[in-house]
């Protein structure tokens, strides 16, 4: 036994040695490979990966280092503790894909579908394999907090299992958001996991301010007005100017912040497209093996969110509750997240269309609503995204090391308190265990009152269809 | 050179699969095109005049008409050849019809 550990630590440990980048490399290469990926592919996609952590290495650094010293003059004449980077989706995807329990908890994800669809307690075949990193996320962030793999792996599969019936739940939902009854799109996206909570926004709209809904306006015509005023860069320029005001900066920084926000905030979205085609080649491997095992079945295929995004409100409620959120974040107690490159609000918008319909105005009142969960979630978060990143080597040498890094708006904030309290509960028990009891308990039950919700909407669906024919 | 359009919701996931798709079946069919992957949002009246053809995942509604001719993409991104099939064969009618 002992001659087998030393000889696989003399194998391993001199990879592991390289660093995360050309780990990553072989780890996802030779995962491509088991699903029978051309070799080539297979390398591709593994050269892309190890690129594109390199790439958000450097950004993460650009912005850092230009927004810390502003930052702490901020801190200093407004008194508001905003030391928390927000970087944005891509980053964090970056690092999450960095760590190789991420493909350990995607191949279960997979393995967990595929039964999932053989007891026909599913008909959705999910082939979005990049966004597997938000639940990822959240078992990391579970062990993180103390949790140990068993444990976290069960979480992981308890929240993947509700996701894939979310996404059945809501697929008559889509076909009418869509007008289009003949396709086979759903989502197990993890933004779509706050309907629940929406849903209950919602039921108390509906008591409150139903005279609410008469104001609804046109998105498209409101995003039309907005044109490039909403896009990245023009909003990295708006935070450089107000952060350089604030901390009583001189114009010449003031624009220095202004440009490197916006650099940044634009390279983000290029790069978070680096991995999207690094992991290409293993979504169509898995995409093969699993339609050629399963022929004959009608599926729903899980995408990612944004075949949603045609519709308007989803981008009239994020460019709404931008400035809100900026708000929010400056007053909110316990936040410590300025926001930056999540501001524009995709983690949160899609589930506010689906659950009120496109109702755009109960979409800005609920969202705003929610928001703190979201700066909470990501505060929390906090200093799990440094240490990771620092440990996959995508944060920064030059940086100081107190300097924290997290996003705004990401998907699952819910599911991160649950990884923090069952981590905190393995290793600490005591009245840990009780809270992340109480909490699964709470999130589950809701989870299944908002199921019981949308089985009536659907049969309502399900019935105006019939009449109508 | 025929100019294609993508769009999806963050302009990095969905729109460059299909950015991706378009460009390497239709050089197998034997055209010239190049895709460009942006976010639905981003698409104005003054940055869809410069594509000949507007690839989005699914039709959006962007508050103008459009005024190049549009092919819903979403089936490329099911993975499923026979699905994606047609929408290739659409792709190739218009790039015809466009006779550039």
């Amino acid at each position: 036994m002992g001659s087998i550990i030393s000889l696989a630590n003399s194998i391993f440990n001199p990879i592991i040695a390289l660093g995360s980048a050309p780990v990553m490399l072989i780890v996802l290469t030779v995962i491509a490979l088991i699903f029978r990926v051309k070799w080539t592919r297979a390398l591709e996609g593994g050269i892309r990966l190890a690129i594109a952590l390199t790439g958000i290495s450097a950004i993460i650094g650009l912005l850092t280092t230009a927004f810390s010293a502003a930052l702490t003059e901020f801190v200093k004449s407004t008194g508001i503790q905003l030391s928390i980077t927000d970087v944005g989706w891509a980053p964090l995807a970056t690092i999450t894909w960095g760590s190789p329990y991420t493909l350990f908890f995607l191949l279960l994800l997979v393995l967990l579908n595929i039964i999932l669809v053989l007891l026909k307690r599913t008909n959705t075949l999910d082939v979005d394999i990049f966004d597997v990193w938000h639940l990822a996320f959240v078992g990391l962030l579970c062990i993180f907090s103390g949790g140990n793999l068993l444990i976290a792996t069960i979480l992981v599969l308890i929240i993947g299992s509700m996701k894939i019936f979310n996404s059945d739940l809501m697929k008559p939902t889509f076909n009418d958001l869509l007008h289009n009854e003949n396709n086979p799109m759903t989502t197990t996206h993890m933004n779509y996991m706050m309907n629940p909570i929406i849903m209950v926004l919602n039921k108390i709209f509906d008591v409150v301010f139903p005279w609410l809904d008469k104001f609804d306006f046109d998105a498209a015509k409101l995003n039309k007005k907005i044109g490039f005023w909403g896009s990245n860069f023009a909003i990295g320029i708006y935070l450089g100017v107000f952060i350089g005001l604030m901390a009583h900066q001189d114009p010449k920084a003031i624009f220095v912040l202004s440009f490197t926000a916006g650099t940044c905030l634009e390279l983000f979205s290029q790069i978070g497209s680096w991995f999207i085609k690094a992991v290409e080649p293993l979504s169509q491997g898995i995409s093969n093996v699993a339609t050629k095992y399963l022929k004959g079945r009608e599926f729903n295929i899980g995408l990612d969110w944004p075949f949603l995004a045609g519709r308007a409100e989803i981008w009239a409620a994020a460019n709404v509750l931008a400035p809100i959120m900026l708000g929010e974040a400056l007053i909110l107690p316990g936040n410590h997240l300025l926001p930056l490159g999540g501001i524009i609000a995709m983690g949160v918008t899609p589930a506010l269309l689906v659950v009120t319909r496109g109702k755009i105005i109960r979409m800005i009142v609920i969202g705003a609503l929610e928001l703190p969960i979201f700066l909470w979630a990501g505060t929390l978060a906090a200093p799990f995204v440094t240490h990771t990143a620092k440990v996959v080597g995508a944060f920064p040498a030059g940086v100081a090391q107190n300097q924290l890094i997290s996003q705004t708006t990401m998907e699952g904030p819910i599911e991160k308190f649950l990884g923090y309290l069952v981590g905190h509960a393995t290793s600490q028990g005591g009245s840990y265990i009780l809270y992340a009891l109480a909490a699964l308990a709470g999130y589950i039950l809701l989870f299944i009152w908002y199921a019981f919700q949308m089985k009536k909407r659907n049969k309502a669906y399900a019935e105006a269809a019939t009449t109508t024919k | 050179m025929i100019k294609i359009l993508t769009a999806c919701g963050a302009g990095v996931n969905s729109s460059h699969q299909i950015a991706d798709a378009l460009e390497s079946e239709m050089k197998t069919r034997g055209y010239d095109v190049e895709a460009t992957a942006v976010m639905v949002k981003d698409v104005t009246e003054s940055l869809i005049s410069d594509y000949d053809i507007f690839a989005p995942i699914v039709k959006p509604d962007l508050g103008f008409e459009i005024k190049i001719p549009t092919v819903d993409c979403g089936p490329i991104l099911y993975r499923i050849p026979t699905m994606a099939q047609p929408v290739y064969d659409k792709m190739e009618e218009v790039i015809k019809s466009i006779n550039k």
